[in-house]
C-alpha cells in the first residue's frame, strides 16, 4: 500500500458540499486533497442541438447509476425501495445532472418538531443559515427575484430570473386567478455571463449536459479555480475505508486509484461529502462513527410526482431551461385539516424535446402507436407543460442504506442496498397536491391532464443517513458535522439533514457545508489531530 | 459494417411501420429511413442498443409485423422498450419529420434577463405580493 504525506484535510467527494468545503478550507490556507471516485463529466456526449440528443442523453446522462454504469458508479440494489436512488459520481457530483432548481429551505423546515410535533428540529435555524445561503448563491450563479412572500426577506440573488416564456406566463396567470402563490423560478442557471458561466440558451437540456455552460455545477463553477489555487483533486479515486488510530481518531482514508493501486491519503481531518448513500457506505465499511446505530438510517428521498397539461395553443414548450420557470409554495406549510403534516413545492417546467413525450412512461404506460402516434405527437410537442411535486419526506429509522454483501464495485468495495417505503403521510400529501394541480391545469386551459404520483425513478434528493444533532445517542455528527465518536472526522453533505423539507435540497446542502466548513476553520486551533 | 443484417432490418421495418404508419399527413417510419440510414444514426449514437435490438428482432423474425407488434406489446416477447426507442428515436431524428411538425429542434435562444423585470412592471406579481407573507417564521424570532 502506498502512503502519502499527511495534509491538513482530505475531502471525499467533489459535488456541491465537497467543492464549497474545499473553497473555504483553501481560502483559510489549509492544504486540501479531494478524492473523487469518478472522472470529469464528458461534455462531448452533451448533444443538445443535435438530432441524437435524446438518444444519447438516455444513456450517458441517465440519472440511474445502474443504467449509466460509468466508471465512478457503484452497485445500488434498489429492489427493496419504492424509489430509485439517482446520482452522478464524478467531478461536480450530482449537480452535474441536477435541474438546477435552487431553493432555500423555509424557516419552518428547521423547526418541524416545535411547529408540527413530528420528526426533529435542526440544531440551527433559518436565520443561522441565511448568510451561508447568500454566499453559496454567489458561488453558484443563482438567478431569481428577491421578495418572495413565502420566505423571509433576503439578499437578492446575483442574477435576474430565467424568463417565464409562454408556459410560465400561462401558469402565473392561472395561479393569480385562483389567488394562489407563485414566484419566478430560482435556479443555479446564469441569465447573463457570470464568472466561468455563459447565459442560458434555453435548450431544455439542463440535466443532460448543458451545451453552453450556463448551468452551475462545481466542475464548472468551483474546480478549475480550486485546482489553480492549490487544491489537489484526484479523480477515479475510490475510497474504501477510513484509517483509524489507537487514540480514537482517523488518520486519513484508504483508496484505490485509477490503476488499481491501494493508497493511503493521511490527513489531519477527514471530511465526507459523498452523498447520503456514499457517505454511510464509507462509514459502514469502516465500522466507525456508529455508536448511535443511526449510520445509514433515516434515508429520505422526497416522494415525487408530476401533473402534465396538454393545450390547444402552441406554447413553444420545447424551449426553455429545465430549471423552473416558476414555483408555488401555496400549500407548503402544515394544515392538519388536509389529513397530513408538512407540505410540498410545485415547479413549472417546459415539456422539452419530442422523444421523451412519446415513449411509454410518464405520458402513458402504453404509449401511442399506429396512426395515433402522429396525433399525440402533434398535440404534445410544444403544447404541454409539466408541474412537478416535491413532497416532504419525514425521517424513518427503517428507511435505510446498508452494505450489500452480494456486490462490489470495480475496486472491490462493497455496493449498497436501500430499503425504503413511502409513508402514509407522504401518500396523503401527494394525493392532495395532485388534486390541487389538476385544478391549476384546468384553470390554465389544459384539454388533457395526466397525473403521475410517486414516480419510482425520482430519488435525486438523498438525505439523512448520518444525522446531525447535539446528542450522541440520537445523532451521528454534532451540529457542525463532527462525528460524535471520532473528533477529527466530519460529514458535510446531505447525510446530516435531520429532516428533508419539501423543496430541492442543493441550496441547503451547499449552504450547510459552508456553515460547517466555516466552523471547522474557526475552531482549527482547538482541533484534535493525529500525532 | 452495418449494425444489423438486411433480414433483421426488414423485420424492423415491418414493425416500425406498424408503430408509425403514414397517416395524418405524416410519413411512415420506413419512408424516412428508420430501418435504413436512420438506424445507422441511432446505433452510432447508441451502440449499446445493437445487441438487445438484434435479440428482439430475431425472436420475432418469423412473425408477420402485426403479430410481432402484438407479441412485443403484450410482453409475450421481451424488449418492446428497445424497439420503441429505436423506432421513435430514429423517426424523430428525421429532418423531414421535423419539417412536417414545424419543430426547429433545440435552436439556441439566449435568455432575455429583463423578461421577468418587465413582468413585474406589468403587475403580474402584484396580487402575490399584496397578500403578504405566507411562511411561518422561526418561533421566537421577529423576522417579519
Amino acid at each position: 500500500m502506498r502512503d502519502a504525506d499527511r495534509i491538513d484535510a482530505v475531502v471525499v467527494g467533489s459535488g456541491p458540499s465537497g467543492a464549497v468545503t474545499a473553497r473555504r478550507l483553501v481560502d483559510a490556507g489549509m492544504s486540501v486533497v479531494c478524492l473523487e471516485q469518478g472522472g470529469w463529466p464528458d461534455y462531448s456526449t452533451a448533444r443538445a442541438g443535435f438530432p441524437d440528443f435524446e438518444l444519447v442523453a438516455r444513456k450517458h446522462w441517465d440519472w440511474d447509476p445502474n443504467t449509466r454504469r460509468a466508471p465512478g458508479d457503484y452497485p445500488i440494489d434498489d429492489r427493496g425501495s419504492d424509489i430509485t436512488a439517482l446520482m452522478f459520481n464524478g467531478v461536480g457530483g450530482s449537480a452535474v445532472m441536477y435541474a438546477a432548481h435552487w431553493e432555500r429551505f423555509l424557516p419552518s423546515d428547521f423547526r418541524v418538531r416545535t411547529l408540527d410535533g413530528v420528526a426533529d428540529d435542526w440544531p440551527v435555524t433559518y436565520e443561522d443559515m441565511a448568510p451561508y445561503y447568500d454566499e453559496v448563491e454567489r458561488q453558484f450563479a443563482v438567478s431569481g427575484l428577491e421578495g418572495d412572500p413565502a420566505l423571509p426577506p433576503s439578499t437578492p440573488p446575483p442574477l435576474p430570473p430565467v424568463p417565464l416564456n409562454k408556459v410560465g406566463r400561462r401558469g402565473a396567470e392561472a395561479l393569480n386567478r385562483l389567488g394562489w402563490h407563485w414566484w419566478p423560478g430560482s435556479n443555479a442557471i446564469a441569465t447573463r455571463d457570470y464568472g466561468r458561466l455563459h447565459a442560458c440558451a434555453q435548450s431544455t437540456a439542463c440535466p443532460f449536459g448543458c451545451p453552453v455552460g450556463a448551468k452551475a455545477s462545481p466542475d464548472r463553477t468551483h474546480w478549475p479555480d480550486l485546482i489553480a489555487d492549490g487544491v489537489r483533486l484526484i479523480t477515479r479515486a475510490r475510497v474504501r475505508e477510513l484509517v483509524p488510530t489507537a487514540s480514537g481518531l482517523v488518520d486519513g482514508v484508504v483508496y484505490v486509484d485509477e490503476a488499481g493501486v491501494e493508497r493511503i491519503q493521511r490527513a489531519q481531518v477527514v471530511i465526507l461529502c459523498a452523498n447520503a448513500l456514499g457517505t454511510p457506505r464509507i462509514l459502514l465499511n469502516s465500522g466507525l462513527a456508529n455508536s448511535s446505530g443511526l449510520v445509514g438510517r433515516r434515508l429520505m428521498m422526497h416522494p415525487f410526482g408530476n401533473a402534465i397539461g396538454i393545450f390547444d395553443e402552441d406554447l413553444e414548450s420545447w424551449r426553455g431551461p429545465l430549471g423552473q420557470h416558476l414555483y408555488s409554495l401555496q400549500f407548503y406549510e402544515t394544515d392538519t385539516s388536509r389529513g397530513f403534516v408538512r407540505g410540498a413545492k410545485w415547479n413549472l417546467l417546459p415539456s422539452g424535446a419530442p422523444l421523451s413525450i412519446m415513449l411509454p412512461g410518464l405520458w402513458g404506460a402504453e404509449g401511442h402507436w399506429g396512426p395515433d402516434f402522429h396525433l399525440a405527437l402533434r398535440s404534445r410537442l410544444g403544447r404541454s407543460a409539466i408541474w412537478t411535486v416535491i413532497c416532504e419526506d419525514l425521517p424513518d429509522d427503517d428507511n435505510r442504506v446498508v452494505l450489500d454483501p452480494d456486490t462490489v464495485d470495480d475496486s472491490g468495495v462493497p455496493g449498497v442496498r436501500i430499503e425504503y417505503r413511502t409513508s402514509d403521510n407522504a401518500r396523503a400529501m401527494m394525493a392532495f397536491h395532485l388534486a390541487r394541480l389538476e385544478e391549476v391545469l384546468r384553470e390554465m386551459g389544459a384539454k388533457e391532464i395526466i397525473l403521475n404520483g410517486h414516480i419510482r425513478a425520482s430519488g435525486w434528493h438523498l438525505m439523512g443517513t448520518a444525522v446531525m444533532g447535539p446528542d450522541p445517542a440520537t445523532s451521528v455528527v454534532d451540529p457542525v458535522g463532527r462525528a460524535h465518536d471520532v473528533p477529527n472526522l466530519f460529514v458535510f453533505d446531505g447525510s446530516t439533514f435531520p429532516t428533508s423539507s419539501g423543496v430541492n435540497p442543493s441550496a441547503t446542502i451547499a449552504a450547510n457545508a459552508l456553515r460547517c466548513a466555516d466552523a471547522l476553520v474557526k475552531a482549527r486551533a482547538e482541533q484534535v489531530v493525529p500525532a | 459494417m452495418r449494425a444489423l443484417d438486411p433480414r433483421l432490418r426488414a423485420v424492423l421495418g415491418g414493425i416500425a411501420d406498424q408503430l408509425i404508419p403514414a397517416a395524418h399527413g405524416m410519413p411512415s417510419a420506413t419512408e424516412v429511413g428508420v430501418a435504413d440510414t436512420l438506424l445507422d444514426d441511432v446505433v452510432r449514437a447508441r451502440p449499446d442498443l445493437v445487441a438487445p435490438l438484434a435479440d428482439v428482432l430475431t425472436a420475432v423474425a418469423d412473425d408477420d409485423p402485426v403479430s410481432a407488434v402484438a407479441r412485443l406489446r403484450s410482453g409475450a416477447v421481451a424488449g418492446f422498450d428497445v424497439v420503441a426507442l429505436v423506432v421513435a428515436g430514429g423517426y424523430l431524428m428525421s429532418p423531414r419529420v421535423k419539417a412536417a411538425l414545424g419543430y426547429p429542434g433545440q435552436e439556441p435562444k439566449i435568455v432575455d434577463p429583463d423578461d421577468v423585470v418587465r413582468t413585474v412592471h406589468d403587475g403580474l406579481l402584484d396580487p402575490v405580493v399584496a397578500r403578504g407573507p405566507i411562511y411561518r417564521p422561526t418561533p421566537g424570532t421577529e423576522v417579519r
